[in-house]
């Protein structure tokens, strides 16, 4: 049987546009830093503009998170170039975003 | 514990090659790949796919599934068939690949490699070491009011974890979860401590939400912002008019200008999506038409037409 628990308020933390560093974004992707700090310089994935310089003061957007994981997991399926792997993200992303506005013009929830 | 026989998920003999288990995985992996799949069972698929090869492909494990595999034959068991491996199987096999994460595979796999990774080499380190448990993700749908009023969702999630005698099991629990006002499309919420557990007394990992939001025909978001159509009565939109709007954040009365065509927007400024700086609330003016159903309704719209004798609503339109 299923047991359900509450969670404290508190817990839920809103990742906004400049929560993770580079170790958490890496630890989320299951990945090294280094692979993080490679794929920045190779321009797949970008860090948010901070004042600072130098990796401990890179912050990452947690859609960059959503982005990586896909990109990592190209990498791992199918052997993937970096940029392969960027290029063919940018086309998911895409796609998702036509998608939600095709939804969007057939909607299924309440109406007016 | 059902026992899974991972060269039909595959598709391939016991014999093939590495190249063979390679090809034959990406094939499959682009086939039920979540993001391209239009199979209903994609998601389910794949991960048989993924758990697979994650045995197929590295060597050890192969072995290991193998020598299991024999033993299951010379018990009479198939694919499907409840299964239990003898005690001591896998004395002999040190396994030394990358830590994998709990709850991603089946309850077989977990049994057959996640306590021999645990107790033996696997990863770094081997055993006695502590390790940060692994961090996990899943997507939910809310919808967009929720993001003006936070809210509360209780999540159904299912992963491994270690039972008292240490083995691997799965359980399936139920977390409740407050949402955090200002939540945006594609946002990620952080659960702390609720992914993978820690190896030794290294910390849990934990759970990110992706949030979507459920279509609405009333609202849409980009961003902070939020777009919702308006329709308006031809005269309401032709005159002017003081009108009330049911918005994600509460009634408001709004006052549209005259001469508005349809298309038109009138941004309601702070009352998007909350945050330091909230996004804005665009109304789209949409034309609504009074049915022409009754002798009267008919006449009104004759009259209407006769009051307009030169108006060509197509002389944009090239002849």
């Amino acid at each position: 049987m299923p047991h359900a628990f509450h969670l404290p308020a508190q817990m839920a933390e809103l990742l906004d546009d400049d929560s993770l560093t580079l170790e958490e974004l890496a630890r989320a992707c299951r990945r090294a830093p280094e692979w993080v700090s490679e794929h920045v310089e190779a321009g797949v994935i970008a860090p948010r503009p901070t004042e600072g310089v130098g990796l401990v003061t890179w912050r990452f957007a947690s859609t960059t998170l959503v982005r990586a994981r896909r990109v990592a997991e190209l990498e791992d399926c199918f052997g993937a170039d970096p940029h392969l792997a960027a290029l063919t993200v940018d086309l998911m992303e895409e796609v998702g975003e036509l998608r939600r506005q095709l939804r969007q013009l057939r909607p299924t929830g309440p109406s007016p | 514990m059902e026992f899974k026989d991972y060269y039909r998920s595959l598709g391939v003999d016991k014999g093939a090659s590495p190249d063979e288990i390679k090809k034959a995985y990406r094939k499959l992996a682009r086939k039920y790949h979540p993001d391209v799949s239009k199979e209903a069972d994609a998601a389910a698929r794949m991960a048989e796919v993924n758990e697979a090869n994650a045995v197929l492909s590295d060597p050890e494990k192969r072995a290991a599934y193998d020598a299991v595999s024999a033993q299951a034959a010379a018990q009479g068991a198939r694919a499907g068939a409840e299964f239990r491996p003898p005690p001591g199987w896998d004395t002999g096999f040190e396994f030394t690949g990358r830590p994998q994460d709990a709850g991603d595979y089946s309850d077989f796999f977990e049994q057959l490699f996640g306590q021999g990774a645990r107790r033996g080499g696997f990863g770094q380190g081997g055993g006695g070491a502590e390790r940060r448990g692994s961090d996990h993700h899943a997507k939910i749908e809310l919808d967009l009011q929720d993001a003006y009023h936070g809210g509360t969702r209780t999540l159904s999630l299912r992963a491994a974890r270690p039972g008292p005698d240490g083995r691997m099991q799965s359980e399936e629990r139920s977390l409740e979860v407050r949402i955090p006002k200002g939540v945006r499309e594609g946002q990620l919420i952080r659960l702390a401590g609720q992914g993978g557990p820690g190896l030794g007394e290294a910390p849990a990992g934990d759970l990110f939400l992706e949030v979507h939001f459920r279509p609405d025909a009333r609202w849409r978001s980009v961003d902070r912002d939020v777009y919702q159509p308006l329709p308006l009565a031809p005269w309401e939109a032709a005159l002017g008019a003081s009108v009330e709007v049911q918005t994600p954040s509460g009634t408001v009365e709004v006052t549209v200008p005259g001469r508005s065509r349809a298309g038109r927007k009138l941004r309601l400024k702070g009352r998007g999506i909350p945050a330091a700086t909230p996004g804005d609330l665009y109304l789209e003016v949409e034309i609504a038409l009074p049915p022409a159903d009754s002798d009267a309704a008919r006449a009104a719209w004759t009259a209407l037409g006769k009051a307009f004798p030169t108006f060509n609503p197509r002389e944009t339109q090239g002849r």
